[in-house]
């Protein structure tokens, strides 16, 4: 029991540590969802929610949508061990990728009318672009190779975004069908 | 009761501003003060885009500009604009769902809408009547465009529907003064959390001897109405607000004895055509009709939903600048996107195209002047004139085959 106890304690003040290294990385990703959350408010709002549900339902919609960009930022971690060898410190990615999605902390923008799409098109160009920025200057690989290695990321966090929200507004949507169903 | 508390809040717009006691009233009461707080934060963020590209900028002038300095500020200036035009969109569109949570708490189903109107123009208390006898087997219903800024229409408008309605058959009524950028049925001046805004442009537009102070004014209402049209076309925001619209539209139809069955014609003039295809399949649901669109130099997306419109008659002037940027403006309309709602529905010969010659979009060459007023008005009359030996036709095949459909898809 007090090995079992030991080897917990142990384990937590690693994950504790590498928290702490990776706290840049992290926070700009839950700030990133937030405000990735945050550009679909009015979906909330025609699904006629009362504003404490709202909150929460932005905060949890934040949540897993910072969940969707550690997936993929995971993924381009194992792609990169994997085919381009490099040593790969998970903190340090974090740390670095996360500065990367610096432009999608302006994603409410996109909750815009008309000119919503083309500000998020452009948000999203720019995060995979300083991806690939990144993987270049940090682990010197070359463009092609570094686009190669985070698009399957970048696709898996775009398609559970794009996810998320088409589950809200067909919610939505079903609330307004449901008023004229005649 | 619902019925009741919709009619206290649409009768009579200054009961529910001074009855707070009313379920209405503490709903617009919350509704503003929302509204107070985003006016709030879109000025702080305005004073803070402004601030910094002043205090950046005299500091550039100082040091004696270089090109890629002026490139700089040009960038910084282009930033400010999208967040600006991004930050008044997203404040548009809160007073809109502010709006849409509260109101429709106290509004009767569809369903229910000409039956309890055609009640109360009776004064019968009996069973619900569905389709009351009206005079008019046809309703016209005009939309203007983003220059509207109440519910009376300019002169040249105005001149223009008294010849139109002089002109019409026996069977048609036109329906006009409807406000197709606000949501309430009332003025933009009377819109919740923005009241004080528009009462100052709108009085500084009246009185100001500036041409320059009249212009911008007039120029901020556009602005408003423009982002109307933007949320309308917008794919995520337009099925919510086209609803709010057919819903008032309807209520409008039901005060003036509308009856369900009776066909639809929507005519929308520039942003207008907009909101007319919007709101043409919740129409055609919600009054049980066929609904027939016209747009007169229109502008708009084609992203809604037209299967069901029965035809789109869409009247283009050749020196028309403004409607031709339409498929520029929205990619929809494009021939490179065959598998569009607009580009289908043109396919399927839904969509009939008059050109007049020599018409521009406004002014003295637009379709309101009396060098183009008339022929405007014949080419209405005559998609009118084929929409009735339409109907016709239909009558008498339907008379023929009890099989076929009474007109609708």
């Amino acid at each position: 029991m007090e090995s079992f106890l030991a080897q917990a304690e142990h384990r937590l003040s690693v994950l504790g540590n590498w928290l702490i290294h990776a706290d840049l990385g992290l926070s700009l990703l839950l700030l990133v969802g937030l405000s990735i959350s945050l550009s679909h408010i009015f979906a909330l709002l025609a699904n006629r929610l009362s504003v404490r549900q709202i909150v929460w339902q932005w905060v949890l919609d934040g949540l897993v949508l910072s969940l969707a960009f550690l997936l993929g930022y995971l993924i381009d971690m194992v792609l990169l061990s994997l085919y381009a060898s490099r040593p790969v410190h998970p903190a340090q990615f974090l740390n670095g990728a996360g500065a990367c999605l610096v432009p999608a902390l302006a994603y409410i923008l996109v909750a815009a009318p008309y000119i919503g799409d083309l500000i998020a098109v452009v948000i999203w160009a720019f995060v995979h672009l300083n991806v690939i920025t990144f993987l270049h200057a940090r682990f010197g690989l070359g463009y092609g190779e570094a686009l190669l290695l985070t698009t399957p990321g970048f696709v898996l966090a775009l398609v559970l975004v794009w996810i998320e929200f088409r589950q809200i507004w067909r919610t939505a949507y079903g609330k307004l069908a449901s008023e004229i169903s005649l | 009761m619902a019925y009741g508390i919709w009619k206290i809040g649409f009768g009579n717009q200054s009961l529910i501003s001074s009855n707070t006691n009313t379920l209405p009233g503490k709903l617009q009461q919350r509704s503003q003060r929302k509204s107070g707080q985003w006016i709030a934060v879109v000025l702080l963020l305005a004073l803070l885009s402004i601030a910094l590209i002043l205090g950046h900028s005299s500091a550039l002038l100082w040091a004696e500009l270089s090109w890629s300095d002026f490139l700089l500020l040009l960038r910084l200036g282009s930033l400010v604009v999208v967040l600006l035009v991004a930050i008044a969109g997203i404040y548009s569109l809160v007073s809109q769902f502010a709006f849409w949570e509260g109101w429709l708490n106290g509004l009767p189903r569809p369903a229910e809408f000409f039956a309890q109107a055609n009640q109360e123009l009776a004064g019968s208390s009996g069973p619900a009547a569905v389709g009351l006898p009206s005079p008019y087997g046809r309703y016209l219903v005009y939309l203007d465009g983003i220059h509207q800024v109440e519910q009376d229409h300019p002169p040249l408008i105005t001149e223009f529907l008294d010849t139109l309605e002089a002109g019409l058959p026996a069977d048609t009524c036109l329906v006009r003064g409807l406000e197709a950028y606000t949501v309430m049925p009332g003025a933009l001046i009377d819109e919740a959390g923005s009241s004080w805004f528009w009462q100052r442009v709108f009085a500084l537009q009246q009185r100001h001897r500036s041409w320059l102070v009249q212009l911008l004014c007039a120029v901020l209402v556009q602005g408003n109405n423009v982002i109307k049209v933007g949320i309308s076309s917008d794919r995520r925001y337009g099925p919510i607000l086209n609803y709010e619209l057919a819903l008032k539209i309807s209520l409008r139809l039901g005060k003036l004895g509308y009856g369900r069955g009776h066909e639809l014609v929507l005519l929308g003039y520039s942003g207008g055509g907009e909101m007319a295809l919007g709101v043409a399949d919740y129409l055609r649901r919600i009054c049980h009709a066929p609904v027939r669109i016209i747009t007169c130099c229109g502008v708009f997306s084609g992203n809604q939903m037209l299967e069901g419109v029965e035809r789109i008659h869409m009247l283009v002037g050749s020196r028309d600048p403004v409607a031709s940027l339409g498929p520029l403006a929205y990619p929809g309309r494009s021939p490179l996107l065959p598998l569009s709602n607009w580009n289908r529905a043109k396919r399927q010969g839904f969509v009939q195209q008059v050109r007049i010659p020599g018409m521009s979009h406004n002014g003295p060459i637009g379709p309101f002047a009396p060098k183009y007023r008339l022929k405007v008005i014949q080419a209405i009359l005559a998609i009118l004139g084929g929409s009735t030996a339409e109907s016709a036709e239909r009558g008498s095949n339907s008379a023929g085959t009890p099989s076929a459909s009474a007109g609708h898809r």
